[in-house]
C-alpha cells in the first residue's frame, strides 16, 4: 500500500511515534498536531489532496489507508495530550505542596540564667512548706553582716583582704553571705513574732568575697539562705525539712547525711551531704568515690543571733541553712569552669536553660 | 591539718585496727572531714579539716581524744619525766595578763641528733626536720600534743626575760629573716636589749638555736588567743604556733609540755638540766554551765536521759554534776569553745552521731506569707523576656569607673559608690547602670559569632547617697545583630530601635523608653522596675464589655512632613473622632521615596471603628473626613 503514498509522507508516518514522544509540553504537541493533522499544509491535508486527485478505482483502497493513518495519528496525539496534561497537573499540585522538612521560621528562643533558674527552683521547693522570700541589700553594714551573726570582732573574714569595703563609708561593705538578711528580717519581725506564729523564709541573693577570678573562684557569687523560727525547734526539724527539700530537688531516692561542723551563727552546726545525685551514690568523680556530696551548711540558730534581734531564745528557737548556688549548679551540670556563669555566652545560657 | 596514722595510733592504739577509710568516716562523723589521704614515710597521712573553733583538735593527741570518746577506747598514757621546779636561773617577768603562765628550763646540750622516727614523723607531716634536737623536739611536741613551745639559745639572751607589750618603734628580726616593726599591741618576749620573740607567733633571729648552740632556754607558756591572732594578722605571719594559740591552746599543758621537751632533749642528745622554773600560774578553769533535760530534748528532737549525756560529756573530758533535772557541766581546760548550754547539747549529739537525730517536718504555727509583689514582678519579667527570646545574664555589681561614667546619671557621683579595696580598677565602682555590663556581654557574644544578641539583666544599681549607696532593682536589656534570614520565610534585616520599643511596650512601659545606641548595631535601654506595671491584687480583673457587632476598617494614605510626630498626628485625629466608636488608629506603613514631594513622606493611617450597633457607611465616611480634616490642619494632605 505504501507504494501509493508519497515517500516523504511514508517517512513522516514512520517518524511519528518518536516525534510524539519528543513532545515535552502541550505547545510542542500542538505544533506536531498542526504538522500531521492540521487543516492546511499538514501531512493529513496533503493526503486528502492526493485522495481527491486519485483515479476512481484507487480511491477506496487509498481512502482506507489514509483514514487508518490519520486515525493512528489522532489517537497518538490525544493520548500524548492526556499524558502531558496529567504531568502538568502533577507539577501544579507539587508547586502548591508544603515540605514540612524545610526549616521553618522559629520563634525566638531565650533563656533564664541557670543560676536564677536554680534559685527559683529552690523557692518552688520550699513554698509548699510555707516559706516566702526575703531580700536585703548587697551593700551592708558591718553590724548586719558580722556582729548580728555572732561573728567575733577579730574574725579573719572581716579583714580587707577578704571583704570589700566602701571607700567613702568605712562601716559599709559588700555582704559576704546572705545571712545579713536573717538579721534584718529577725529585727523586723521580732515585735510581732508571737502574733504571726514564728517565721520561715528563704533569702536568695548575690554575695561578694575578695577572691581572684579563676575556674573555681569568683568575687561575686550567689547563696540561698533558709531560716525558720518557731517554738521548740530542734535538729529534727532541720533534718526533716532538708530531707523533704533535697529529695524534692534531687529525686525521691536521695539520702541526706548531717555531719557536725562549725559556723559562728549556729549551735549546733552541721554540714549536710546528699547521696551523689550523679551516680546514685555508687561512687563517681564528683563524689570522689564516696557516694556523698557536700551541699550546704546549717544548724540551729545561735541564741546570740536571736538575742541580737530582740528575740528571747528561751521561748523561740529555729534553724538556718546556707548553700552556694554556683557550687550546686556546677556539681549538677558538671560545668568545668565557674567563669562560664558570668561570661553570659548565649550558647551557654540556652543550653543551660534546662538545668533542673 | 596532716595527721599521720602511725602517730595517731601511738596516742590511741585502738585505731591501728581501723582501715583508713573507716577512720576517715569516723572523723567526718565527729566533725573532722578528711579532705585527702597521702602516702608518706611508709604510711597513710590524712588531711583533716579542722574548724576554727577547735584549736584543741589540732594535734594527734587532740584527734585521739575525739576518737577515744566516740569509740570508748583508752588513750595511750602520756608520761612526762619528773622535772622539779626550782629557783629561776634567769628572771622571767610576766608583765601582761595575756601571758599568765610561762614555764621554762635551761639545758646544757650534749651530742646526739633527732631520732630517725621523729624525723620521719615530721617529714610525713610536711614539717621539715631541722636536725637540731631542740628545734625538732619542739616541733614534734606541737604536732603530737598541740602545745607550741620554743627553744632559745640561752647564751644569746641578755639579762632578765620579760613577757610584755612591745614599745612603739621597737623592731624584731623574726626567724624567717624579716625585720618586723612592732606596735604596742604586739605581745613580745624580750630580754634587756629588746624583743627576742613575737609571743605565740615566731621566735627571733638573734636568739635562735643553731648548730653552735650549747645551752637552750625552753619556753612553754600560754598566751591569750586574741593578741596572738591580732599579731599574726598584723604581720601576715600565720604559723603553726599562732594557729594553735590563736584558737586557744590548753593552759594546763604549759608545764607538761616543758617537761616533755626536757625529757626529749635528755634522751636525744644527752642534755643535762641546768634548772627549771615557772613564772605565773595556770589561769582558773572555766565555770560550770547548766544543761537542762528540756533544752537537750528540744535540740536532740527526743528526750535523752541526762545521765547518758553526763557520761558522754565525761568521755570528752568535762566534769559533770547531775543535780535533779539539770546537769552542771565544766569543760576541760583544752575546750575553749564550750561556753553555753547549747554547746554541750551539741557535744552530746555529736558523740552520739548526727545520724541518730530523728527527721520531723516543723509544724506550721502561723499562716504562710505570700511572695512579695516586687519579687513576683521580677520573676514574671524574667520569664516574659526569656519567652521573647532574651537571655538572662548575671554580671558583677562592680565595674570600671570609665564604663560607669559613660552610663551613670550625672547626679550619681561615683565617689560614693567606690570600693576601698577593689580587686582591680576594672572592678572598683558599684555600678550606676546595668548597660555597661550588658554592652560588654553583647559585644563579646557578637565577637564570638552570634548573628543576633538579645540579653537582659535584672539586678540592683547603686545611687550615691549621704548614708551610702542606695540600691534599686533595674531591668536592663540589649538587642543587636541581624534578625531573620535563617529560614525561607523571614527576610534578613538589622535590629532597629523600633524593635526595642516593641519590647518596652510589651512589658507595659508607657511612652518612649530611654533608648541608647551602644555601637556595632546594638541598642539597649534600662528601666526602673517599679515603674513597670505589676499584676493587680484582684484575682480576675473587672469585666470590660466589648462589641459583638462588625468593625469597619478604613485606610487613609497621607503625605506628611518628614518631621511629623506620629503621636501629635494621631492625637489630633483622635480628638476629631467619637471616643466610643474609635477602636484603633495607627500608622501601618511608612513610605519614603524620591518620587514623593521633597520633605514629605507617605503614611498609611488605619482607622478601625466599632460600636454597639451595625455602623452605616455614611457615618463612617463622615468620621474619616473629620479625621482627614484634623490631619490636614497639621499640614497633611491626602496622597493622590
Amino acid at each position: 500500500m505504501d507504494q501509493l503514498l508519497p515517500v516523504e509522507i511514508v517517512e513522516a508516518g514512520h517518524a511519528f511515534p518518536q516525534a510524539l514522544f519528543a513532545c515535552a509540553d502541550l505547545d510542542a504537541l500542538l505544533r506536531l498536531k498542526g504538522a500531521y493533522v492540521g487543516r492546511d499544509g499538514s501531512h493529513a491535508a496533503q493526503l486528502m489532496e492526493l485522495l481527491k486527485a486519485a483515479p476512481k478505482e484507487q480511491k477506496r483502497e487509498l481512502g482506507a489507508a489514509i483514514n487508518a493513518l490519520k486515525q493512528q495519528w489522532e489517537e497518538g496525539l490525544k493520548g500524548r495530550q492526556l499524558e502531558l496534561e496529567a504531568a502538568k497537573k502533577r507539577l501544579a499540585s507539587q508547586a502548591d505542596r508544603w515540605d514540612p522538612t524545610l526549616p521553618p521560621p522559629m520563634p525566638a528562643q531565650g533563656a533564664l540564667h541557670p543560676l536564677n533558674r536554680l534559685m527559683d527552683r529552690l523557692v518552688d521547693v520550699f513554698r509548699p512548706l510555707g516559706f516566702h522570700v526575703e531580700e536585703g541589700p548587697e551593700v551592708e553594714t558591718e553590724a548586719h553582716n558580722f556582729d548580728g551573726l555572732n561573728i567575733p570582732e577579730d574574725h579573719p573574714a572581716k579583714a580587707s583582704s577578704d571583704t570589700f569595703y566602701l571607700a567613702a563609708h568605712p562601716e559599709l561593705l559588700l555582704r559576704t553571705h546572705t545571712s545579713p538578711v536573717q538579721v534584718r528580717t529577725l529585727l523586723r519581725v521580732a515585735p510581732e513574732l508571737g502574733k504571726r506564729g514564728g517565721i520561715r523564709f528563704l533569702a536568695p541573693g548575690r554575695v561578694y568575697r575578695k577572691d581572684e577570678i579563676d575556674p573555681t573562684h569568683s568575687p561575686m557569687f550567689h547563696q540561698v539562705e533558709g531560716m525558720l523560727v518557731g517554738h521548740g525547734i530542734g535538729m529534727q526539724h532541720l533534718k526533716g525539712t532538708l530531707d523533704y527539700a533535697l529529695r524534692a530537688l534531687f529525686g525521691p531516692e536521695t539520702e541526706i547525711r548531717l555531719r557536725p561542723s562549725y559556723f559562728p551563727f549556729v549551735e549546733p552546726g552541721c554540714e549536710v551531704d546528699v547521696s551523689c545525685p550523679l551516680c546514685g551514690a555508687k561512687g563517681c568523680r564528683v563524689c570522689k568515690g564516696s557516694g556523698w556530696v557536700e551541699i550546704l551548711g546549717a544548724g540551729l540558730i545561735h541564741p546570740n543571733v536571736l538575742k541580737y534581734a530582740g528575740i528571747d531564745p528561751a521561748e523561740w528557737s529555729g534553724w538556718a541553712f546556707g548553700m552556694g548556688v554556683e557550687r550546686m549548679a556546677m556539681m549538677l551540670s558538671q560545668t568545668p569552669d565557674l567563669r562560664l556563669f558570668f561570661e553570659n555566652d548565649q550558647r551557654f545560657l540556652r543550653a543551660m536553660g534546662g538545668l533542673d | 591539718m596532716w595527721i599521720e596514722r602511725k602517730g595517731l595510733a601511738q596516742e590511741i592504739p585502738a585505731v591501728a585496727a581501723l582501715e583508713t577509710r573507716q577512720l576517715s568516716e569516723l572523723l567526718a562523723s565527729l566533725g573532722f572531714p578528711v579532705d585527702g589521704v597521702a602516702s608518706r614515710e611508709g604510711g597513710d597521712v590524712l588531711d583533716v579539716d579542722i574548724t576554727a573553733n577547735r584549736g584543741d583538735a589540732m594535734s594527734h593527741r587532740g584527734m585521739a581524744r575525739e576518737l577515744a570518746a566516740r569509740l570508748q577506747q583508752p588513750l595511750a598514757s602520756m608520761v612526762p619525766p619528773t622535772v622539779v621546779d626550782g629557783p629561776p636561773v634567769v628572771e622571767v617577768r610576766l608583765e601582761s595578763p595575756a601571758c599568765p603562765v610561762y614555764s621554762t628550763a635551761i639545758l646544757q646540750l650534749g651530742s646526739g641528733v633527732t631520732p630517725a622516727e621523729v624525723q620521719s614523723f615530721l617529714l610525713a607531716l610536711e614539717a621539715t626536720p631541722k636536725r637540731l634536737p631542740a628545734v625538732d623536739a619542739s616541733n614534734d611536741l606541737l604536732h603530737r600534743y598541740g602545745h607550741p613551745t620554743h627553744a632559745f639559745d640561752a647564751d644569746r639572751i641578755r639579762g632578765t626575760v620579760s613577757v610584755r607589750w612591745a614599745q612603739a618603734g621597737e623592731t624584731l628580726v623574726t626567724l624567717d629573716g624579716v625585720e618586723r616593726k612592732l606596735v604596742e599591741q604586739d605581745l613580745v618576749i624580750a630580754d634587756e636589749s629588746g624583743p627576742i620573740a613575737l609571743a605565740g607567733v615566731m621566735g627571733g633571729d638573734r636568739t635562735k638555736v643553731t648548730e653552735a648552740t650549747t645551752r637552750v632556754l625552753l619556753e612553754s607558756a600560754w598566751f591569750e588567743p586574741k593578741p596572738v591572732k591580732a599579731t599574726a594578722r598584723r604581720h601576715s605571719l600565720h604559723t603553726d604556733a599562732s594557729h594553735r594559740f590563736g584558737r586557744g591552746a590548753d593552759p594546763c599543758l604549759a608545764m607538761v609540755a616543758r617537761d616533755l621537751l626536757v625529757g626529749r632533749l635528755q634522751a636525744w642528745c644527752q642534755a643535762t638540766l641546768v634548772g627549771a622554773w615557772t613564772a605565773g600560774a595556770v589561769p582558773a578553769t572555766a565555770k560550770s554551765v547548766p544543761l537542762t533535760g528540756a533544752l537537750l530534748a528540744r535540740i536532740a528532737g527526743e528526750p535523752l536521759p541526762l545521765a547518758e549525756a553526763a557520761e558522754a560529756l565525761r568521755r570528752l573530758g568535762c566534769a559533770t554534776d547531775l543535780d535533779g533535772g539539770t546537769l552542771q557541766v565544766t569543760p576541760p581546760s583544752w575546750r575553749h569553745d564550750l561556753a553555753i548550754p547549747e554547746d554541750f547539747a551539741e557535744e552530746v549529739l555529736r558523740l552520739r552521731g548526727y545520724e541518730h537525730i530523728p527527721s520531723v517536718l516543723p509544724p506550721l504555727e502561723g499562716p504562710p506569707e505570700p511572695l512579695s509583689p516586687a519579687y513576683l514582678q521580677r520573676q514574671r519579667l524574667a520569664r516574659r523576656l526569656s519567652q521573647l527570646g532574651f537571655h538572662q545574664t548575671v554580671t558583677y555589681g562592680f565595674i570600671s569607673p570609665e564604663a560607669d561614667a559613660a552610663f551613670a546619671a550625672a547626679e550619681n557621683g561615683a565617689e560614693g559608690r567606690a570600693l576601698a579595696n577593689p580587686l582591680g580598677q576594672e572592678y572598683s565602682v558599684m555600678r550606676g547602670s546595668l548597660l555597661p555590663s550588658l554592652q560588654a556581654m553583647a559585644h563579646q557574644n557578637l565577637r564570638q559569632g552570634a548573628r543576633e544578641v538579645r540579653l537582659f539583666e535584672l539586678a540592683p544599681v547603686y545611687h550615691s547617697g549621704p548614708a551610702g549607696p542606695v540600691e534599686r532593682f533595674r531591668l536592663g536589656m540589649v538587642w543587636g545583630g541581624t534578625l531573620g534570614g535563617e529560614d525561607y520565610l523571614s527576610p534578613a534585616r538589622a535590629v532597629r530601635e523600633a524593635d526595642l520599643m516593641g519590647v518596652a511596650k510589651d512589658l507595659g512601659w508607657e511612652g518612649v523608653p530611654p533608648l541608647r545606641a551602644l555601637g556595632e548595631g546594638l541598642f539597649g535601654f534600662e528601666l526602673p522596675i517599679e515603674r513597670l506595671p505589676r499584676e493587680g491584687s484582684r484575682v480576675i480583673p473587672a469585666f470590660q464589655p466589648f462589641s459583638r457587632f462588625p468593625s469597619v476598617e478604613r485606610d487613609l494614605s497621607l503625605l506628611v512632613d518628614l518631621g511629623q510626630s506620629h503621636e501629635a498626628l494621631t492625637s489630633a485625629m483622635r480628638a476629631a473622632l467619637p471616643v466610643d466608636v474609635l477602636q484603633d488608629l495607627r500608622c501601618v506603613d511608612v513610605f519614603r521615596h524620591k518620587s514623593l514631594p521633597e520633605g514629605r513622606q507617605a503614611w498609611l493611617m488605619r482607622l478601625r471603628f466599632q460600636a454597639g450597633r451595625t455602623l452605616v457607611g455614611e457615618e463612617v465616611d463622615g468620621w474619616v473626613s473629620a479625621a482627614l480634616a484634623a490631619a490636614e490642619s497639621l499640614g497633611a494632605r491626602l496622597r493622590a
